[in-house]
């Protein structure tokens, strides 16, 4: 490692320092905010649907719903799942530190799964109107659902690579990406072509915007901090999770973007979709690989 | 009053007393440490040296495992110690992801975070944290840092050039003071990690949760 600062004339060596934590946030968060992007990512998507293009879209609402629900409940169980004291989870909403990230998203997570299961019962009724009204709303309340992580990753001040402005915006790239993807796929012969176009369009700007703010991090971040330069040699060269970040890179990114235009020259739906699979399973591998890295960092 | 901790390198011999006094006072589970001793070698043979750092909670003035805490189980008393309450964690580990120190861990016996509490139990029954009391050559000096006239104080007032913290730039204005550290002492990224290099580097690890 080249990055930091150790000195020849010192030629420090650490030859005990027993209590490094390791993994500390698992697999587990990453399926976490993978889900979390598609339960919000569709409903952005319906939303943006439902005005350019409402007569193909309009038979998405309880779909769709269903789909924001199913997904949001998957977020849920899993972090569920990461608390060492999972019967405790219920602290949070009668001892609610407000400071935290955590707390909040706790707090609008649930008040965005009341509303899913709203709009599911109004798509059942049939009630279109009062539908539309619930899902703007709901809209609305998916921003904060799908940028509190990005909060929760900026609070962790021992993390330098998680700053808030790169990692909100890599986490309403992530929901524009998955949503349109998936989407792609719940459209089936419901949606038009055109509709699909639109949502492939918001495919690749999103990959290409999010490949664009990884790259920057990987070539400008470590000349801005040390602890930033050690985290990256974790993906470069031989580094340990180097190969599972190009893998994300090309899964999640460049092949969906060379996908969509492929599917744009060949009017080909099935080369959409593939792009979409692509999208989404590639975005679990590049959320997975910026998760550990930060965590291999020494910190004592 | 605001508690503070100084350790004065100069005096620090590496023997581990204090990482043993803690262990037995808090009952610190096997694999676990409130307190260590890091161990960095300098030099090249011949010209080698040993330096000791005891390493434990700063118990920051801007703690960032208390701003993370869903819960408050992390939250300060009134006398500057921030405090873990383990029965209300949740154990989510925000707080030993927020630690710019890896001072918190998760207790392999309780599922809870856990960390050096500056023997707030012996504190509140005007006694000196174990670690204090178990130092051979008074390396650990604890005391009030809003009283002038305590140990702490005069001893930062003397030393004024060689008082460092850990991360400064982390903004977390420590309660945890070092005097007489390099940057080997104090910096983490300032010497290698040589795997199989260290001593009881096959140390057993109790697992923390079914999934860790």
């Amino acid at each position: 490692m080249a990055a930091h600062e150790i000195l020849a004339a010192t030629n420090a060596v650490v030859t005990l320092d027993v209590a490094l934590p390791g993994i500390v946030w698992p697999w587990l968060v990453t399926v976490n905010m993978w889900a979390k992007s598609i339960g919000t990512g569709v409903i952005f998507m319906l939303f943006m649907l439902l005005r350019m293009h409402p007569e193909s879209a309009k038979n998405l609402r309880l779909p769709t719903a269903i789909v924001a629900f199913v997904f949001i409940n998957i977020f849920l169980l899993f972090t569920l799942a990461d608390l060492h004291q999972p019967f405790r989870m219920y602290y949070i909403f009668v001892h609610a530190h407000w400071t935290s990230a955590i707390a909040w998203g706790s707090f609008m997570a649930s008040g965005f799964l009341g509303l899913l299961t709203l709009l599911i019962f109004l798509a059942w009724k049939k009630n279109d109107e009062t539908y539309d009204k619930v899902l703007l709303w709901t809209t609305i309340l998916a921003i904060p659902v799908t940028l509190y992580t990005a909060a929760l990753m900026a609070q962790c001040t021992a993390r330098e690579l998680w700053q808030m402005p790169t990692e909100s915006a890599q986490m309403i790239l992530a929901a524009t990406l998955s949503g349109s993807a998936a989407m792609i796929l719940l459209g089936g012969n419901k949606l038009s072509y055109e509709a699909k176009k639109t949502l492939g369009v918001v495919l690749g700007l999103s990959a290409l915007m999010a490949f664009i703010i990884y790259m920057s991090e990987y070539i400008f971040g470590p000349m801005k901090a040390e602890e930033v330069a050690v985290v990256m040699e974790y993906i470069k060269g031989d580094g340990p999770y180097t190969v599972m970040f190009w893998l994300g890179q090309w899964i999640a990114y460049l092949l969906p973007m060379v996908f969509i235009l492929l599917s744009r020259s060949s009017k080909s739906e099935s080369i959409l979709k593939l792009a979409a699979i692509f999208a989404l399973v590639g975005l679990a591998i590049v959320k997975h690989v910026w998760l550990m890295i930060p965590q291999l960092l020494p910190m004592s | 009053m605001q508690l503070g901790f100084l350790v004065d390198l100069h005096l620090c011999m590496g023997c581990k007393g204090c990482e043993i006094a803690c262990k037995v006072e808090n009952e610190v589970p096997l694999s676990t440490w409130r307190l260590r001793v890091k161990y960095v070698d300098v030099g090249t043979f011949p010209e080698t040296k040993r330096t000791f750092t005891p390493l434990r909670c700063n118990h920051c003035e801007n703690a960032p495992c208390e701003r993370i805490c869903p819960v408050s189980a992390l939250h300060y008393l009134d006398n500057g110690i921030v405090n873990i309450d383990k029965e209300r964690c949740i154990g989510c580990a925000g707080c030993v992801m927020a630690c710019p120190y890896g001072a918190i861990y998760i207790d392999p016996q309780t599922q809870t975070a856990d960390k050096c509490t500056y023997c707030a139990h012996r504190v509140a029954s005007s006694m000196m944290p174990a670690c204090v009391v178990a130092c051979p050559v008074q390396a650990n000096i604890f005391g009030d840092l809003d009283d002038p006239t305590s140990n702490i104080s005069k001893y930062i007032m003397t030393n004024q050039g060689g008082v460092q913290v850990r991360k400064p730039e982390k903004g977390t204005n420590p309660h945890h003071f070092y005097v007489g550290g390099g940057n080997v002492n104090l910096n983490p990224l300032a010497s290698h990690r040589v795997d199989g290099h260290s001593l009881f580097g096959k140390i057993t690890t109790l697992p923390v949760g079914g999934h860790h």
